[in-house]
C-alpha cells in the first residue's frame, strides 16, 4: 500500500469527523462566514447614514434674528435651521446634539461699524458620529464668509484674487474603489480571519483531541508512519481551511452584489476575479496556518490546554493587520516576506484592483512554504516520540 | 511467536525508573499467554516495546523474528494491539471506526467491507454497525476496539488488560473469542493483574513483578514449583507478600 493513499485514508476520515461536529461547524460558520457580511452591512448602513446627515444637516441656531442674511445662505444650502435649546451646551457634551450655532447679539451693529461679526460654532470634536455634521457646518460658514468677501470686493471693483491670491484645486487621485478604506481593511481582514479561524476546530480535534480520547495510541501502532499521519491531517485541515475561506468570500461576494445595501458613493469592486484571486494569494497562508495549528494543538496534552495555546497564536497572527492599519507609514519593501502581513498587503492590492506581480506572490509564499515544511516535520517527530502516549501506567 | 531476551526500558531523567528491568520470556503461536503482574510491574511499558510504540533501552524483542525497532513496520503488518488508551472515534460509527483501521492497514475494496461486516457479526455489534459510537456502553466501546484491532487479521495479538471495566458477560464472550483466536493458530498475550483470566484461559503464564520476569510456565507448573494448592497463592509466594502493598 502505498504512502499517499494512507494520507489519503487519513486525510478523508479527519474531513469526515470534522463534517459530523455539528457544534463546531457551526460555531465555524457564525463566525467564520455569518459574521462578516452582517459586519458590512453594519459598516454600509454607518457610512451610509453620515452621508445622509451630511446631506440634512440640522443646525439649532442661537439668536437666528440677528443674522438674517446668514440664516437665509444657510437654508438656501438645504440646512433646517431650528431654534437651540437653552442648554444646547450640555447636550452636546452629552452627545445628543452634534452642533449649535450662536450668532451674537451685536451682529448686525458690528458689521454695520465696518467690524467682523461673531458667530461661534459650538461642538465636540471628540464624538466621531458628529464629526460629518461638524464639518460641514464648518464648511458651510467658510463658503459664506468667502461669498460675502467676494461681493464687497465686486461692489468695490477689486478683483477677487487681490484677496485671495492662492487658489487651491482639490484632485483626489483615489480611485472609485480606493475609498471607503474601512470596508476595504474589513473585507481583507475577514479573508485572513477565514483562514485563521477556519482550520482550528479539525487542527485541535485532529490533535489533542486524537491524544485527549486515547485513539493516538492503537492508530501509532498501525503501519503508518508518522510523516504520513501528519500529512493527512495537515491535508484535512487544510482542505476544511479553504472550504471556510471560500464560503467567506462567497458571502462576501453576495452581500456585496446583491444585498440592498444603501448606495454610499462607493462603487465597490468585490467581483469573482477578486474571489479567485483571494484564494490565491490567501493558499500559503491556509498551509501554513494549517500545520501551525496542528503542531500547537499536537504540543497540548488535553484540548483544553491545546485551546489555550491555539488562542495565543491566533491572537498574535488577528493583531498584525490592525498593527498594519494603524501604522500610517508607507510598507517597507521587506514586509512581502512576511507571513500575514504579506498577504494583507497583496488582498489590500487586489481590492484596489491593482496588479499583483507574480514575483510578490512568490515572495509571499516563501516564508509560510518554509515554516509548513517544518511544522510538519516538527508534528512528525512529535508524533514518534514516546511522550506523545501520555501518562504511563 | 514473540520473543523477549533481556529487555530493559527505563524513564525518567536519569534513567532512574527501571519499568521493565531485563524481561526474557517467550510466547508460542496456538497459545495464550498471559502476563501476570501488580500494578506498576511493567506489564503496559512490555506490551508497548511490542507494539513498536516505544524502543527498549537494551535487550531485544522480535515478533516472528522481525525486531521491534529495526523492522517496526513490517512488526505493525503483523500484530493487532489493544492498547492502554483504547479511545475510539465518537462521531464515527462502529463500521466506520474499523474500516478506518482496515485502510491503514491496506485492505480495501469488497474485501474490507466483507472483512468488517464478518468482524461486526462476530461481535454481535451488528445491530450497532452504523451508529455512532458516542452512546455506546463500556462493553460495546472494547468490542469495537478489539475487532479494530483484528482488522487485518493479525497473526500476533497484544492486549493490555482487555477485561478492564467489562461485565461478566462481556468477559465470556472475550475469553470465547480468544480461545477461538487461539483455535486459529494466532500467537495471544494478554497483560492482566486479575487471576481468575489467566486460570480460565492461560496456557502459559509469566509472571512479572518490578520490571523482571519472576517465573513462567503453565499455571500447574507454577503450583507445583511453589507447592500451592491455587494459583493466587502461588503467585503471592513468588512475588512475596509484601507487593501487593509496596505497588
Amino acid at each position: 500500500m502505498s504512502g499517499a493513499t494512507r494520507i489519503l485514508t487519513v486525510a478523508g476520515k479527519e474531513v469526515l469527523d470534522t463534517i459530523r461536529d455539528r457544534r463546531a461547524m457551526l460555531v465555524t460558520l457564525l463566525t467564520a462566514i455569518a459574521a462578516g457580511p452582517v459586519f458590512l452591512a453594519l459598516i454600509f448602513n454607518m457610512t451610509a447614514s453620515q452621508a445622509d446627515k451630511a446631506r440634512e444637516l440640522k443646525l439649532p441656531v442661537v439668536g437666528q434674528e440677528n443674522a438674517p442674511a446668514l440664516i437665509a445662505f444657510l437654508e438656501r444650502s438645504q440646512v433646517v435651521i431650528q431654534t437651540a435649546p437653552a442648554d444646547y451646551e450640555a447636550k452636546i457634551r452629552a452627545g445628543e446634539l452634534d452642533v449649535a450655532l450662536w450668532i451674537d447679539p451685536a451682529f448686525e451693529a458690528d458689521v454695520a461699524a465696518g467690524k467682523a461679526g461673531t458667530v461661534r460654532l459650538v461642538y465636540d470634536r471628540s464624538r466621531d458620529r458628529a464629526r460629518v455634521a461638524i464639518n460641514s457646518a464648518e464648511s458651510l460658514l467658510a463658503a459664506y464668509n468667502r461669498l460675502w468677501g467676494t461681493q464687497r470686493l465686486l461692489l468695490r471693483g477689486i478683483a477677487t484674487e487681490v484677496a485671495r491670491p492662492l487658489k487651491v484645486e482639490d484632485i483626489d487621485l483615489a480611485t472609485p474603489q480606493q475609498s471607503g478604506s474601512l470596508i476595504l481593511f474589513l473585507v481583507a481582514f475577514y479573508g485572513l480571519f477565514a483562514s485563521m479561524m477556519g482550520g482550528m476546530a479539525p487542527a485541535l480535534d485532529a490533535s489533542a483531541g486524537e491524544r485527549e480520547r486515547g485513539s493516538l495510541e492503537p492508530l501509532l501502532a498501525t503501519p503508518i508512519t508518522p510523516l504520513q499521519l501528519a500529512l493527512g491531517k495537515w491535508a484535512a485541515i487544510g482542505i476544511f481551511d479553504a472550504v471556510v475561506v471560500v464560503l467567506t468570500l462567497i458571502g462576501f461576494y453576495l452581500t456585496l452584489n446583491f444585498a440592498p445595501l444603501p448606495a454610499i458613493g462607493v462603487p465597490f469592486l468585490f467581483g469573482a476575479t477578486e474571489l479567485a484571486r483571494f484564494l490565491w494569494i490567501l493558499a500559503p497562508l491556509i498551509a501554513l496556518l494549517s500545520a501551525l495549528l496542528l503542531y500547537v494543538g499536537m504540543r497540548g496534552r488535553s484540548l483544553k490546554e491545546a485551546q489555550a495555546n491555539v488562542g495565543v497564536l491566533l491572537f498574535v497572527f488577528t493583531m498584525l493587520p490592525f498593527v498594519q492599519l494603524m501604522a500610517q507609514k508607507r510598507e517597507p519593501a521587506w514586509l512581502l516576506w512576511a507571513p500575514i502581513s504579506a498577504q494583507y498587503t497583496l488582498l489590500s492590492r487586489a481590492l484596489r484592483g491593482d496588479a499583483i506581480p507574480a514575483i510578490d506572490w512568490l515572495q509571499s509564499a516563501l516564508a509560510p512554504a518554509l515554516v509548513t515544511v517544518i511544522a510538519l516535520f516538527a508534528v512528525a517527530r512529535l508524533l514518534s516520540r514516546e511522550t506523545v502516549l501520555g501518562a504511563r501506567s | 511467536m514473540i520473543e523477549v531476551d533481556g529487555l530493559e526500558k527505563h524513564f525518567g531523567k536519569r534513567h532512574e525508573i527501571k519499568a521493565v528491568a531485563g524481561a526474557t520470556f517467550r510466547a508460542e503461536d496456538g497459545e495464550i499467554t498471559g502476563l501476570l503482574g501488580p500494578n506498576g510491574a511493567g506489564k503496559t511499558t512490555l506490551l508497548r516495546t511490542l507494539a513498536t510504540l516505544i524502543a527498549p533501552d537494551a535487550g531485544s524483542a522480535t515478533v516472528d523474528g522481525l525486531d521491534v525497532v529495526r523492522d517496526r513496520y513490517a512488526v505493525r503488518s503483523r500484530i493487532g494491539v489493544l492498547s492502554d488508551a483504547r479511545g475510539l472515534y465518537a462521531r464515527l460509527t462502529a463500521r466506520e471506526n474499523v474500516r478506518y483501521y482496515g485502510r491503514l492497514h491496506g485492505l480495501g475494496g469488497a474485501a474490507l467491507d466483507a472483512r468488517v461486516e464478518a468482524l461486526l457479526t462476530q461481535f454481535g455489534l451488528s445491530a450497532l454497525a452504523d451508529r455512532r459510537a458516542h452512546g455506546f456502553s463500556q462493553g460495546e466501546r472494547m468490542k469495537v476496539a478489539i475487532a479494530r484491532a483484528l482488522v487485518h487479521d493479525p497473526a500476533t495479538i497484544l492486549l493490555d488488560e482487555p477485561t478492564n471495566g467489562l461485565d461478566i458477560m462481556s468477559i465470556r464472550s472475550l475469553r470465547d473469542l480468544l480461545r477461538g483466536l487461539r483455535q486459529a493458530g494466532k500467537c495471544i498475550l494478554f497483560s492482566t493483574h486479575v487471576m481468575q483470566e489467566v486460570a480460565a484461559l492461560c496456557d502459559t503464564v509469566v509472571i512479572l513483578g518490578h520490571g523482571r520476569v519472576v517465573a513462567s510456565g503453565s499455571g500447574v507448573e507454577l503450583m507445583n514449583r511453589t507447592g500451592r494448592a491455587s494459583l493466587e497463592d502461588a503467585f503471592v509466594s513468588l512475588l512475596g507478600s509484601g507487593e501487593g502493598l509496596a505497588a
